[in-house]
């Protein structure tokens, strides 16, 4: 059988000192697969998002939008803001509708019936598709190394059924099925599943990273390296959901910065080809964990022992990163030194917003 | 004197899990989806070793479960490419949510089915529950009774389900066991008769970044509607476009089914049997006995059962006295109480001025065959309705009565 060998995209990488830039890059394309129109809500950090990695991956792209926000919010019908193909596809179907996408390309270059570089294949899932119910397509899709970049976008909830707890939900964190009452203080009381790490752990020949919106040129540059490498790559992403997180909106950027100082989303690369992971992203500050909480309704409800089980999680993150602890986030870690984030009262009044 | 294509055909003896197999091959599949379970696995185990010894050019993919596989079929046709994969009993019911996207958004996607029965308890027999199950989410839907007839289906399935007209996907069901495990002979065509019946796939709207396009955006409710009935059109207008193929298939081929309805000694019957599948060719053998003993029985087998050809039914089985419905397939609590297969005869026929007595039979339950004597059974069941001229009971579990 006479076969087409299939030629792949190689993007650049952005040269930028500073990975959280805010300002006008002279380096990223002008062209936007991702465009206004859509229904999202202001400061949506899932929407930042998408703009953002599509506009890394450029034009010869193809977009897979499992059930969520970024299918919901964004997809009316004759009115979708995609400049480039998109398909939705069942919130179950993330990696294995993506994983079909990516074969029928595989094999329609080789056998001559389409011509051209093979595209860059993005699947964006909420963590609900992407840390439940889609987990197996995606490990699935990993597993086989199809040449595509799975994104989760992480705005730890189920946003678009009106706020739901998914496993991705922060522990403390209040939603519609996590809510405080007496009986519960602290709303949902299990940690976050590891996502990023055990799909990195689980499928050691993929790229996996994490990033965040709060610094867009380490989010794109991470696209474009989960796109030029060969096989499949896993992309885990901080996007703040003002409607579940409940702050204001023009603070999407603010938090996605907050979370990584305090430690609570943890900025790494694993690196297939050396089988490691990669520490060394620092952000400028590091901060105790209720500087990022204060902001939020969400943690409205929280109580010291609360707040200090979250600062022990994060310093565990920042070992984790190998980060020696600096004496006041070890401090912040009791619950002597801290104090409640509001009465139960205003929590309640806080829940009833949600 | 032969021609070169009569040359290049060969006869080869294979069950029907291989003939699904090599239908796939002669259709130059571009992606396949495979997930192991029994009676169908059997097909993608060919279809690896086709691959693997170079025959077929095609992305194998082993999927992670039944609705990856059917997800993996959805984005790969969505994508422009042909696309097989294939199920049976509780995995096509894992797949489900997958059938009404797949149709929805016009991906002839085509699957192959060994029925088996659903659980519990965990029984390797064909029933046809597994597939009747999906049948109102859109997609075409038929049963072939031997492995020949299988092979053929598969190879029609793709041309009509692509057709512009129509867009559908395919279910090509085939009796686990009865079809998928015995081994009977099936002429393989020359590649060049494949070629002139089955142009190659393109879809109108793809995924291809030269072209973009939307797939399946979020609507409002008034805008369901219109797309709900382009559906369901679609489906209607496949009527035309399925017989249309059947005569282009018999031309290049030589072996003419008619789409609908197999009609077997009914020229004088009395009564008759209505069945799907497998089931047929015992059927055939048991009526040929009764009739050597002067019983006026025959058989009408369905063929297609999605669009289900109303009005060829009801002008097939008008001309009978009593009919009986062999079901093989669970329908707890419906019209009957017994399949889902009697109602719609009963449905076909009631716009009919001369109404036949149906009732039904539980027979073939399980993966059972159905034996000679029970064909007897059923046949004096049908007789004494048709001197009664009623009918006692719509449902007999044969095997359980007297």
């Amino acid at each position: 059988m006479a076969t087409i060998e299939v030629q792949r995209q190689l993007l650049p990488i952005l040269n930028s000192p500073n990975q959280g830039a805010r300002f006008y890059n002279p380096e990223l394309p002008s062209s936007e697969p991702f465009v206004p129109g859509h229904r999202t809500c202001a400061g949506c950090g899932p929407s930042i998002q998408y703009r953002m990695t599509s506009k890394a991956a450029g034009d010869n792209t193809i977009l897979v939008g499992p059930t969520g926000c970024m299918y919901v919010a964004n997809s009316s019908y004759l009115c979708t803001p995609y400049n480039v193909p998109w398909a939705h596809t069942q919130i179950g179907s993330a990696g294995s509708f993506t994983a079909g996408v990516a074969a029928a390309y595989e094999a329609m270059i080789r056998k001559g019936k389409w011509k051209g570089a093979y595209p860059n294949i993005i699947c964006e899932a909420g963590d609900g598709s992407a840390s439940d119910i889609g987990l197996a397509s995606i490990s699935g899709a990993l597993y086989r190394n199809h040449d595509c970049l799975i994104i989760c976008y992480d705005n730890e909830q189920y946003a678009n059924t009106g706020i739901q707890a998914s496993s991705r939900t922060p522990y403390g964190g209040m939603t519609t099925f996590s809510p405080p009452g007496p009986l519960v203080p602290e709303g949902k009381k299990l940690y976050p599943k590891d996502l990023a790490r055990m799909m990195a752990a689980g499928h050691p020949h993929c790229y996996v990273a994490t990033a965040s919106v709060g610094y867009p040129i380490d989010l794109m540059n991470k696209v474009r390296k989960g796109l030029n490498h060969k096989g499949a790559a896993y992309l885990m992403v901080y996007t703040p959901c003002q409607k579940g997180f409940v702050y204001e909106t023009p603070r999407s950027i603010d938090l996605g910065r907050l979370v990584v100082e305090c430690g609570l989303y943890p900025i790494w690369e694993w690196h297939p080809e050396k089988r490691a992971f990669d520490y060394s992203f620092r952000p400028q500050n590091m901060r105790p964990v209720p500087e990022y909480l204060k902001l939020q309704g969400r943690f409205g409800h929280l109580h010291a022992e609360h707040i200090a089980n979250l600062q022990k999680f994060a310093n565990e993150q920042w070992r984790m990163m190998g980060v020696e602890l600096p004496e006041a986030l070890i401090q912040a870690a009791d619950a002597k030194n801290l104090i409640n984030m509001a009465s139960a009262a205003e929590a309640a009044a806080v829940a009833e917003t949600v | 004197m032969t021609t070169v294509a009569e040359r290049k055909k060969k006869t080869v003896r294979m069950n029907g899990c291989v003939a699904s197999a090599q239908a796939a091959k002669y259709a130059d599949v571009d992606v396949i989806a495979a997930y192991p379970i029994r009676p169908y696995t059997a097909t993608m185990m060919a279809l690896a070793q086709m691959v693997a010894n170079g025959e077929l050019d095609a992305e194998y993919i082993v999927a992670d479960s039944e609705h990856s596989q059917l997800s993996i079929a959805h984005g790969a046709s969505s994508s422009g490419a042909r696309v097989f994969t294939g199920s049976s009993g509780v995995g096509v019911q894992f797949a489900y949510e997958l059938y009404s996207p797949i149709s929805g958004s016009r991906m002839p996607v085509q699957m192959m089915i060994a029925d088996r029965t659903l659980d519990p308890p965990g029984d390797f027999g064909s029933e046809h529950t597994d597939a009747l199950s999906t049948r109102d989410m859109g997609w075409l839907m038929g049963w072939s009774c031997d492995a020949q007839e299988a092979f053929d289906n598969h190879l029609m399935g793709y041309r009509i389900g692509e057709d512009r007209r129509v867009l559908l996907p395919q279910m090509v069901c085939q009796d686990g066991f009865f079809v998928s495990h015995i081994t009977s002979d099936v002429e393989l065509p020359d590649p060049g008769q494949v070629n002139e019946f089955l142009p190659p796939y393109k879809h109108p709207y793809p995924l291809d970044p030269r072209h973009p396009v939307s797939h399946g955006p979020q609507i409002m409710p008034e805008q369901g509607p219109p797309l709900q009935l382009e559906r369901a059109r679609a489906m209607e207008e496949s009527m035309a476009v399925i017989e249309e193929v059947h005569d282009e298939f018999a031309k290049i081929f030589g072996r003419r089914y008619d789409p609908w309805v197999e009609e077997f000694m009914t020229d004088d019957a009395d009564v008759v049997f209505f069945l799907q599948g497998a089931h047929a060719v015992t059927a055939r053998f048991a009526i040929q006995h009764m009739r050597d003993r002067g019983l006026k029985v025959g058989l009408v087998r369905l063929r297609t059962i999605r669009p289900y050809p109303t009005d060829r039914v009801k002008e097939v089985l008008s001309k009978f006295k009593v009919v009986g419905v062999i079901e093989t397939n669970m329908g707890l609590g419906s019209v009957s109480s017994g399949g889902v297969l009697y109602a719609e005869a009963c449905a076909a026929l009631y716009e009919s001025a001369q109404r036949p007595l149906v009732f039904s039979f539980m027979a073939g339950m399980g993966g059972e065959a159905i034996v000679l004597k029970e064909f007897y059974w059923m046949t004096e069941k049908m007789m004494e309705v048709q001197r009664r001229g009623k009918i006692e009971k719509r449902t007999h579990w044969v095997g359980f009565e007297e």
